[in-house]
């Protein structure tokens, strides 16, 4: 299968179930399982032979599947929000949009390096917040967003429900006038995702 | 409804359509065919028109039916109203509710359901049109839109069903052959470990005919396996892989 040259070979379209090799000539990889002492490849890709490492992988030809894990930067909703914690709904990790969606818990202690009152100072329902995921204990996400690249992208103002523009430390709704809090993020309202 | 015929194979050992005991029904097999899905696929075997949509790995709803150290696979066959002579309604049948259970466990020994703990996988399953064997091409469809999902598995299942119409053994049964025939065995099989997942059989066979009926079964699904495999290499041969060159 492998040629006597040495470096990187590119291999062909492999499909779940697909034959690589057995583990005397390679070291399994990602997106390769072993079976009975042959390493079979476990999703649609391409198959790499680091004939250097003696590695096989497969690649993914498509973008494999995202579920949030710890240290994933995931964007969310905000769906409700009490003094303590606020729940946001994920529907995109790691820059992939989710098909259904994934609840998570934002706790004020996790908001911010220093002292935060309130989560109603944080963010409210409606918002689109980009956080990391720093624990799934308890079988639930945990959030923080105590970065400057996390917090609030885009928030709507409670009274008339127009987005919100930045001024100095405050958010100000241009059509009714409201002033209210948020944590944003240093790219608020710039990105699309 | 259609009558009984009066042969199911005639003198020159041909069955109702022309097909030889050991043949297949035309079959084309489409991978990505539902935008919004995670992962689809659509088979056509004779006049099965099957249509099969993966959604997830998701969060479990309601949240305690998930399962702390694997995923939940939840499968939904159904058969359209107008995929049947007579109208059928829409609710799911007792057959149906069996038959997602069965599409579920011929499906889930293939997938490495321990690497997305506490989410959930939809299979949905739609039968357009049915003409016999639709459990089959239903695997056969869903194996295929949940490896184009990107869901590791061991293997693509692949399903073929065998059978005896007069007293031959034939391959691929269509629904006069399923009706009127003595016996039917659908097999569920990972080809490249071997491994039968789904085997049944309804009717009377001998010890001798059943071992028969299962290899040539088996043969079929391997077949079927290739034009799987066909399907996907149509799709993904062109299309450049994500984050590379």
């Amino acid at each position: 299968m492998a040629s006597k040259s040495s470096g990187h070979k590119k291999g062909h379209l492999v499909s779940p179930g697909d034959r690589l090799g057995v583990i005397e000539e390679f070291t399994p990889d990602v997106g390769t399982y072993v079976k009975n002492g042959v390493i079979y490849s476990e999703i649609i890709g391409k198959s790499l032979f680091d004939l250097a490492q003696k590695r096989v992988s497969v690649h993914p030809k498509l973008r494999g599947i995202k579920v949030p894990k710890i240290g994933s930067t995931v964007i969310g909703q905000v769906s409700s929000v009490q003094t303590q914690n606020a729940n946001v709904r994920i529907f995109n990790v790691d820059k992939k949009d989710l098909s259904g969606i994934f609840t998570a818990v934002l706790h004020v202690s996790d908001v911010q390096m220093r002292f935060v009152d309130s989560m109603f100072d944080v963010c409210k329902p409606g918002d689109i917040l980009r956080a990391r995921v720093i624990s799934e204990k308890n079988r639930t996400y945990h959030l923080t967003t105590k970065d400057k690249d996390l917090g609030v992208i885009y928030a709507f103002c409670s009274n008339c429900g127009y987005m919100l523009e930045p001024r100095r430390y405050m958010m100000h709704c241009a059509r009714c006038g409201r002033t209210e809090k948020r944590k944003t993020a240093f790219d608020y309202g710039k990105r699309p995702t | 409804m259609t009558d009984k015929p009066e042969k199911l194979i005639d003198k020159k050992g041909l069955r109702l359509d022309g097909r030889k005991p050991d043949e297949l029904r035309p079959i084309k097999i489409e991978v990505g065919v539902i935008s919004n899905a995670d992962g689809s696929a659509y088979i056509e075997q004779g006049k099965n028109k099957v249509l099969a949509g993966i959604y997830g790995p998701r969060e479990v709803h309601p949240k305690h039916l998930a399962l702390p150290d694997r995923m939940v696979l939840k499968c939904r066959y159904h058969m359209a109203p107008f995929s049947v002579q007579e109208r059928k309604s829409p609710a799911p049948s007792r057959r149906e509710i069996e038959l997602s259970k069965v599409i579920r466990e011929s499906l889930e020994p293939a997938i490495f359901v321990e690497y997305y703990p506490r989410t959930m996988v939809d299979i949905f399953v739609e039968v357009l049109q049915a003409d016999g064997g639709t459990r089959c091409a239903s695997i056969t469809a869903a194996a295929l839109a949940l490896a184009d999902a990107g869901i590791p598995m061991r293997d693509i299942v692949v399903a073929c069903a065998a059978g005896k119409a007069g007293d031959t053994i034939v391959l691929d049964l269509m629904d006069e052959e399923d009706k009127y025939g003595t016996a039917d065995v659908p097999v569920a099989l990972m080809p490249n470990l071997n491994a039968v997942t789904l085997l049944q059989m309804d009717g009377i066979l001998s010890y001798d005919e059943f071992e028969s009926a299962v290899n040539l079964a088996i043969e079929g699904c391997k077949k079927i396996y290739a034009m799987q495999k066909e399907a996907i290499r149509s799709k993904y041969a062109s299309a450049k892989e994500e984050g590379e060159e």
